[in-house]
């Protein structure tokens, strides 16, 4: 399967969650916290994107805090993150919310704020429509590849449920 | 065949179907010996938890009688919203015969240490990024990402298998600098992913030297270097702490001699002097003296990083017979009821009261920035919480990180101080 969208950068490194979704907004409904996400860096940043648009970051994206910031980002319809690297409980939460995590070493030189990107989700390969020029992002799990394709963790589970009882 | 990490051994005893060996990079699926879970601030999230159970046919958790909630985030409740949600939650534990600690208790992790509910060799998860604290224990401890709803309905989680960087910490520190400066020092020097998607294993003759309630620390702030578990070898002291606490039995899984660690770093503490993380970061470490005089709006002792009662001796000695300043307000949240209840007793507390510091009751506080202690725009505190992320305790607000000592010096001064010079 392949997504394409619209690229918003954030360069930084180390954003943790707590920038991602600030931890004041923690016991708004997931769909409302879509509205204050990334507001720490860019406060105009919800009003912006479209559903199918793609964030873009630094190394280790989503340190820090275990708490579930990633709701604030599935809320706006952004399918995929694309980083340099991710802070491991973010990246197990964005599996179990069918977020695509996708870890890809130089995706900062390859795209800007504003480009079209394309990723192919059997390979994971990321590539800049404009420029035409493409990385290899890295292989997720297949436990969590599963849950993404089976739309998160609940019907990854029921799935499994199903299948182990008929044994 | 290059031998196994004592977490790999833990890892693989928990594995399920079983495994005789794990390697670093794999992803296994494990089955917890402890799930600790928060009480809490999201009513929606509990309701959905409770439906998707539902919707699953789940009627028992098959882990219920090894899970623990504790009310430690935002508790007691600070407003409508929250307490609804911890309502929803204690009812949603109630029902399905979860133990709950109800606020006052503590903070997670360490409670289940102090209550002897993990032990030695355990692989506990718990909800909170700070779990790998328990690894002081000797035990494989991580926080929980994604899949929670499986480990309440299957009670399975995916780990993947990590690398091991051994921390090997020598030397010994002056008089009045504390464990926590040497834990500062180490995160300076290793930095935000110095054991990123790692363990880290804390050794070396000043990590044997420690204290349990230091060890705590140093296990602690591990997550602060990207390390997804911390680890220190169980010793006599390690053991003469667990059995105070539990008859219950446990297994010491040893690494084995031709282990070969991934990383290794060696840290000598030798005359280093107080040291402070200034915002943003907790790895832009620096002496105190480097920033001493800034002015400081709110001094904040407590955490799981510097909760325990250590801290809340050290942070007496140096209020004793000394006022908070006026334009400073000095908030001290110990880290459990246990190390509330010793610190009354041995006076602590009423040394703070005389100074005019705020103690309250026993959680994460103002740390994570939900109650207690919330910061506003352009507040400047010194801490001893586990990170200075920006806003972690409040938009707008500047956090250092330093000592109980150094922060109770610099509450009695209004501003920045090294403690030594105080």
């Amino acid at each position: 399967m392949k997504l394409t969208g619209k690229v918003w950068k954030f360069p930084q490194h180390d954003i943790s969650t707590g920038l991602i979704r600030r931890q004041m907004y923690n016991h708004l409904p997931p769909q409302e916290q879509g509205k204050h996400c990334m507001e720490a860096l860019d406060p105009s940043f919800a009003s912006k994107v479209a559903p199918g648009d793609f964030i873009v970051a630094g190394t280790n994206f989503g340190c820090g805090s275990s708490t579930p910031a990633h709701y604030s980002i599935a809320a706006l319809g952004i399918p995929a993150i694309i980083a340099e690297s991710f802070g491991a409980l973010f990246f197990s939460n964005c599996a179990g919310g069918a977020l695509w995590p996708v870890a890809c070493p130089g995706i900062l030189d390859l795209v800007e704020t504003g480009d079209t990107l394309e990723i192919d989700t059997d390979t994971l390969v990321v590539r800049n429509v404009g420029s035409a020029r493409s990385l290899q992002g890295r292989a997720l799990p297949e436990i969590y590849r599963g849950m993404i394709l089976a739309g998160g963790e609940k019907p990854y589970l029921r799935e499994r449920l199903r299948r182990e009882a008929a044994g | 065949m290059a031998g196994m990490h004592a977490l790999h051994k833990i890892i693989a005893n928990r594995t399920r179907p079983s495994l005789a060996k794990v390697s670093p990079g794999e992803f296994v699926e494990i089955e917890p010996d402890v799930f600790g879970v928060i009480v809490g601030v999201n009513a929606s999230d509990v309701k959905r938890l409770a439906a998707d159970l539902e919707e699953l046919g789940i009627d028992r958790i098959p882990l219920r009688d090894r899970i623990y909630a504790v009310a430690d985030h935002a508790s007691p409740a600070p407003t409508v919203a929250i307490a609804g949600a911890q309502k929803a939650f204690r009812e949603f534990f109630k029902a399905h015969g979860i133990r709950t600690f109800d606020g006052g208790a503590g903070v997670s992790h360490l409670v289940l240490c102090e209550e002897g509910l993990v032990r030695p060799g355990m692989l506990g998860i718990a909800i909170d990024s700070h779990a790998p604290t328990m690894g002081a224990i000797g035990m494989y401890a991580c926080s929980l990402g994604g899949g929670r709803l499986t480990l309440y309905a299957i009670g399975r989680y995916v780990i993947e298998v990590p690398k091991v960087t051994l921390v090997r910490v020598t030397g010994t520190l002056p008089p009045g600098v504390a464990g926590r400066d040497a834990s500062l020092y180490v995160n300076g020097k290793l930095g935000q992913r110095g054991a990123y998607n790692h363990a880290v294993e804390f050794a070396g003759s000043f990590i044997e030297s420690l204290s349990m309630d230091m060890r705590f620390t140093f296990t602690n702030m591990g997550t602060e270097m990207g390390a997804v578990a911390s680890y220190i070898q169980p010793d006599r002291t390690t053991l003469e702490w667990v059995r105070q606490r539990t008859s219950e039995p446990f297994t010491v899984f040893e690494t084995d001699a031709d282990y070969v660690y991934d990383t290794v770093h060696e840290v000598d503490v030798s005359g280093i002097g107080p040291q402070i993380a200034v915002p943003h970061a907790p790895d832009d470490v620096r002496p105190v003296d480097e920033v001493a005089g800034r002015k400081v709006d709110q001094a904040y002792i407590g955490s799981c990083a510097s909760g325990r009662l250590e801290d809340m001796a050290e942070t007496a000695r140096v209020l004793k017979g000394r006022k908070v300043h006026p334009d400073v307000r000095l908030i001290v949240t110990p880290g459990s009821r246990e190390v509330l209840k010793a610190a009354t007793e041995l006076g602590y507390i009423q040394v703070m009261h005389e100074a005019n510091a705020i103690v309250t009751s026993a959680n994460c506080g103002a740390c994570p920035g939900l109650h207690g202690g919330i910061l506003g725009p352009g507040d400047v505190a010194i801490t001893s919480i586990t990170r200075n992320f920006e806003g972690r305790m409040g938009p707008g607000g500047e956090i250092y990180l330093a000592s109980p000592a150094t922060v109770a010096a610099s509450a009695i001064a209004g501003c920045i101080t090294n403690p030594l010079a105080a």
